[in-house]
């Protein structure tokens, strides 16, 4: 016991990760995900984790699908409900607790459903992913409707320009 | 890697080498990621993100979840990346944070009433078991085998600790929240316990 480390420990090691990185290796678009998340100038952040996610199942239509997705952080919850559409759009209403007429802002990456570019700086920004604003009414209701499917991060900004943005992890819609 | 003893002092030669390396590489993009370079955090999470895939997966978290757990950790890096100054602060705060947030996805989970997820080798439940995915390799199957029959711990510990290189042991299983000496400069007991099974089956060896 506690003997110094050694070759064999060393080919046992090596060997363990090997055979994880094949039995078990990460999603094939992990790092892409993690790098449009991050694409932020705004350092002044609050992360909102993601919280409950309920698929409801197809709507009244078969082409209906809706799933209900909670994001919270220390100050704010985020419900969102996204709808996809048979015309290929999605729709997100979300909510906001507590309710406050604060700036939405829904950050699309940049390229076509799938995101097949691949590219380091899609969505970032200096690239031409798309960023879609909108206000929440009172009583914290937002929407954005015909929006492309792919893969979207929601920030929501404080009112008077400064202060904490909270940001959510990437979603694919 | 060879097992051959004459061949220690080169390889731990070759190993240092190859940390210092790695050290020195993260050390440049950490300098470019807190000067707001978003080149240099991109380079970061090339280097780092299958560590930290592993270190959620360890966590007996599904595949969807780790991701976001992953997810969560980089962003929350953002805010702390002017506190963080070294390649190995970076790599111990990752670590402990994925782990802190797998705490917090299994603890809502089991608040929930739901079932944990399957083991920690476990993917969809549509793919192929682990088992399948081994492949024929005897020396593959011995390995997976042994590495089965640790607790829990031991397989967390040692699936993360295999991924980093041998400066960063210590500050690793201290972000893993193992005793102290678990690994490090010395074999602990998780390591000790699958080496001493590894050795006594004649269809592994070390090289």
């Amino acid at each position: 016991m506690n003997e110094f480390l050694d070759d064999v420990d060393a080919a046992i090691l090596g060997h363990l990760a090997r055979l994880h990185a094949r039995l078990d290796p990460p999603p094939a678009d992990l790092n892409d995900r993690v790098r449009f998340a991050i694409a932020l100038e705004n350092i002044d952040l609050e992360v909102a984790r993601l919280g409950e996610e309920l698929l409801v199942g197809s709507g009244a239509r078969a082409a209906e699908r809706v799933s209900t997705v909670t994001f919270e952080s220390a100050s704010l919850t985020i419900m969102v409900t996204v709808t996809a559409s048979a015309a290929g759009t999605v729709r997100l209403d979300g909510w906001l607790a507590p309710a406050a007429p604060l700036r939405v802002e829904l950050r699309l990456r940049a390229g076509g459903p799938g995101g097949t570019g691949g590219g380091a700086v899609d969505g970032g920004p200096a690239s031409g992913g798309e960023v879609l604003s909108v206000t929440a009414d009172e009583v914290g209701r937002f929407v954005f409707d015909g929006v492309r499917p792919g893969l979207a991060q929601l920030l929501v900004h404080p009112i008077a320009g400064g202060g904490t943005t909270v940001v959510t992890p990437s979603l694919s819609l | 890697m060879s097992a051959g003893a004459g061949r220690r002092g080169a390889t731990t030669g070759s190993d240092v080498e190859v940390a210092s390396d790695r050290h020195d590489r993260l050390a440049r993009c950490l300098e470019r990621a807190r000067a707001g370079d978003h080149g240099g955090i991109d380079a970061i999470v090339n280097e780092l993100n299958p560590l930290l895939w592993h270190v959620a997966r360890s966590q007996t978290l599904a595949s969807d979840e780790a991701a976001d757990v992953v997810q969560t950790t980089w962003l929350e890096l953002l805010r702390r990346l002017h506190d963080i100054r070294s390649p190995r602060a970076l790599t111990a705060w990752l670590v402990s944070t994925t782990r802190r947030e797998a705490w917090r996805v299994n603890a809502r989970r089991r608040r929930d009433g739901a079932a944990d997820p399957a083991g920690l080798d476990m993917v969809a439940e549509d793919a192929p078991s682990p088992d399948e995915r081994l492949g024929a390799d005897e020396r593959d199957r011995a390995l997976w085998r042994h590495y089965r029959r640790l607790d829990e711990r031991c397989r967390a510990l040692l699936r993360v600790v295999a991924l980093v290189e041998r400066p960063d042991y210590d500050d690793v299983a201290t972000a893993l929240e193992m005793p102290r000496g678990s690994i490090g400069p010395t074999r602990g007991r998780c390591l000790d316990k699958l080496r001493a099974m590894l050795l006594a089956d004649p269809t592994w060896s070390a090289s």
